[in-house]
This record gives structure tokens, sequence and C-alpha cells, in this order.
């Protein structure tokens, strides 16, 4: 008798740990990941918010790029509206959403060794300055501010163009550069790294961030669901947390 | 990327292209950076002004010629905004809107007349000391006009704070500042 209700406990061990190793962390529709394409400045948030799925960080230019081209994607979450609505005019993606805005700011290395304490002062002082490239969304957004505030001449002082947002950061927190133009919330998880100079309100370019299920993808219902959580409660509170902006007044 | 107009845009520009239409001002396509970097400073602070002025109207604390003067302000402040906006847009520039803000004053900014007197003329010496300045830095004598028709205003709206109630401050030679000082200034209330 105690021989058997040693052997019935030690079946109930190993389909008990069988059930914890496998049953409790699978996604409980076991449904397979989504493969999300997002833009490098989601990094952090999507990340902490659904560890379980596939992403792909990247400027959103170049993921859009990929889309096009055939990459088998989900969800694409864009910094730019333009990245979305180009795909869904070529009815790639159903039609985007926004989902949360950004600002952009100036960091600097915490040592500062250029001594900047304004956006003004790349015009005087010799910096090495450091940009997303045009077709990047915070490149795009770094000319836009730049022209409005009348200092494009800044830019014959950039010693770098960069694929995404966070090679700005990158170069910048490891001194590399004196000054990048990035998102506030690149600046976060880096705070120990960089010093953030505002950008003026009046300056600021509209950073709208959009998020759409590519139309082709065999997981739709998930990836409908998965935007949905990013636009519920949940999703726009992780966002907040991070530092991103409450959805935009005009398309709240 | 430019967005529909909204109704309260569309009636904004169009106040503002009437306004545009009566001064002397050419097609902004060949205005250099620096100088549309004056216009983009301010439409915000002018959408800020007309914020102030329906923020100090819908707190009912001014009565009498003071309330006529909140409102031909803001009058104002919305032509301003528009005329500039016009501005820019000829540039090629995309304008700022009231959407693109989130308006901050200081708890009692509007409890009483002399509060609000207060806070109206800092954004008004922060916009005046701006026009001052961009009078002489724009090359296009049509611009120059503009800035200076926006000036005048400004001094209008500042003398007529004593509507108010508040005293009189009358400055001989008010002080004219440069983008980055005009900018910090009212940094606090854009949002």
């Amino acid at each position: 008798m105690r021989g058997r209700l040693l052997a019935i406990a030690g079946l109930v061990a190993v389909v008990a740990s069988a059930w914890l190793t496998s049953g409790a962390t699978a996604r409980p529709s076991a449904t397979p990941p989504l493969t999300i394409y997002a833009a490098a400045s989601l990094t952090e948030v999507f990340k902490a918010l659904d560890g379980a799925q596939h992403f792909s960080f990247a400027g959103s230019n170049a993921l859009e790029t990929q889309i096009r081209n055939g990459a088998p994607v989900d969800v694409f979450a864009s910094a730019a509206p333009l990245n979305t609505q180009r795909l869904f005019k070529a009815g790639i993606v159903d039609k985007p959403v926004t989902f949360t805005a950004n600002r952009l700011a100036l960091i600097v290395p915490k040592s500062n060794p250029a001594g900047i304490r304004s956006i003004y002062d790349l015009r005087s002082k010799p910096v090495k300055l450091v940009v997303a490239a045009p077709a990047v969304p915070a490149g795009g957004y770094t000319l836009s501010v730049l022209r409005k505030m009348g200092l494009s001449s800044v830019l014959s002082k950039v010693v770098s163009r960069e694929s995404d947002v966070k090679a700005v950061t990158g170069k910048v927190a490891l001194g590399q550069a004196d000054a990048g133009f990035v998102y506030v919330t690149d600046a976060r998880p880096v705070s120990d790294q960089v010093s953030v100079i505002r950008i003026p309100a009046w300056a600021q370019p509209r950073v709208r961030y959009e998020i759409a299920v590519v139309t082709k993808s065999p997981n739709k219902t998930a990836a409908q669901a998965w935007v949905r959580m990013i636009l519920s409660a949940k999703g726009q509170t992780a966002l907040k947390h991070a530092g991103f902006l409450p959805l935009p007044k005009a398309s709240s | 990327m430019r967005r529909p107009l909204s109704r309260r845009r569309l009636l904004t520009v169009a106040a503002g292209t009437a306004a545009l239409a009566a001064l002397p001002v050419r097609p902004a396509s060949a205005a250099r950076e620096e100088e549309l970097a004056y216009a983009n400073f301010a439409v915000s602070s002018e959408l800020l002004l007309a914020d102030l002025y329906a923020k100090a109207l819908a707190a009912k604390v001014v009565i009498g010629p003071g309330q006529a003067a909140l409102r031909a302000g803001r009058r104002a402040a919305i032509q301003h905004a528009g005329a500039l906006s016009g501005l820019l847009t000829g540039a090629g520039q995309d304008a700022p809107a009231a959407e693109d803000f989130d308006f901050q004053w200081p708890a009692k900014a509007f409890h009483t007349p002399d509060a609000t007197a207060a806070t109206a003329r800092v954004v008004l010496r922060a916009l005046l000391g701006a026009y001052q300045t961009a009078v002489v830095t724009v090359s296009e004598p049509s611009y120059g006009i503009v800035y200076t028709s926006l000036a005048a205003s400004a001094g209008q709206q500042l003398g007529a704070l004593s509507a108010l109630g508040a005293s009189g401050v009358v400055e001989p030679f008010p002080v004219a500042l440069d983008l980055e000082s005009a900018s910090d200034t009212l940094e606090p209330y854009l949002g």
C-alpha cells in the first residue's frame, strides 16, 4: 500500500512538474507567438507589455520596406503615420490607428563635454552632432524641429546619420557624440548616462504612432486582439509610464 | 502628413487669411528659415493668448469694459494666429494648431481681475518683445510691416489691461527679446 501511494505521489509530481514547466507558461489559446514589427523607440515598452511575442525593432522605414517585400509579419507599429499609411494604401495592412504620441528632445552625455545647455547652443559651439537618417521618422522629425527653429544650419555639424533612433541614443550615451536628437522616451532607459535638453513646445513636430494588422497575417484574430490590447487601458497605462503621451486630442 | 482641417481650425485660418489679405504681405515662399522661426513661435503664442482670453472670459471675474477688452483681445489673437499660419503654409511649412498644445495656467491665474491682467501681461510682453526683434530681423519689408502691426496690437492689448482694473504700466521702451528668451518665458504655459 505504501509503495502504491509513493508511486501515485511520484506520478502527480511528474505531471505537476510538466505542467509547471510548459502548460503554465504557454499562451492560454495555444496560438503561436505573433511576429510584431515595431519602431525602435517602442522596444522597452512593448517587451515589458508582452514578452511572449516575436518582436523586431528597427527604424519604421526599414520595417515598412521589409513588410512591402513580403516579410511574414502580423502587426506593424510605426513611429510615423507615413509608413503605415503607405502600406494601407497598397493594401498590405488593414486600416491603421493612432495609439500614442511622443516628443523629441536633445540629449547630451552626462559629462557634457561640449557644454550644451540649450538647443540654440548647437549654433555657436563646436559639436559632434548625431541624428537619425532623414528617412527614419526620428530623422524626419529632427529636420522639422530645426527648420521650425531656424536652426537647419547646425546640420553641418552632423557627424553620423543613424538607421534608427536607438543607435543615436547609444552613440550619445557612450560619449561618441556631443549631442543627438531622440524621443524623450529613448532618454529614460539611459538617464544615468545622458541629460535631456527640452525642445520648446512650439517647435515640436507632431509625433504620432500608428499600429496596423498586416492584411495577410495568418494569425489575424490574435493580431487584432493584440492591437486592441495596445489601445486598452493596460496598453495605454504602460505607454504613459514609459513616457509616451496620451492619444492626441484630434485622434482620440 | 497634413491633417484635415477641423471646424475650429478652419475658422481660425479663414479669419487669419482675411486679415492677411488686408496687409501688404508677399507670398512667403522666398522667406528665410530664420524669419519663419518667428512666425512658428508667434502662431503658438497667439494661440496661447487666445486660450488665455477664453479662460478669462469663462472665469467670469472680469465684468464691464474689461470683458469687452477680453473679447476684443481674443478676436485679435485668433486673427493673428490665422494670418501667421498663412505665412507658414505659404512657405510650405505646417502651421501649429491649438490641438498640438496642452496649455498650462497657474492655479489662480484667473481668480481675480488683477491675476488675469498679470498673467496676460507676461504673455503679451513676451510676444511684444519677440515681435520687436522680428521687425529688425526679417529681410522682406512686407514681413516687417506684418510684425510691426502685430507689435502694435500687442501694445494696444497691454494698454487695454487697465480695463481689467489693474494699475496701468507704461513702459517708455518695452524690451525687445530674442526668440530664445521669449520662448523660455512662454514655455511653462505652452505645455
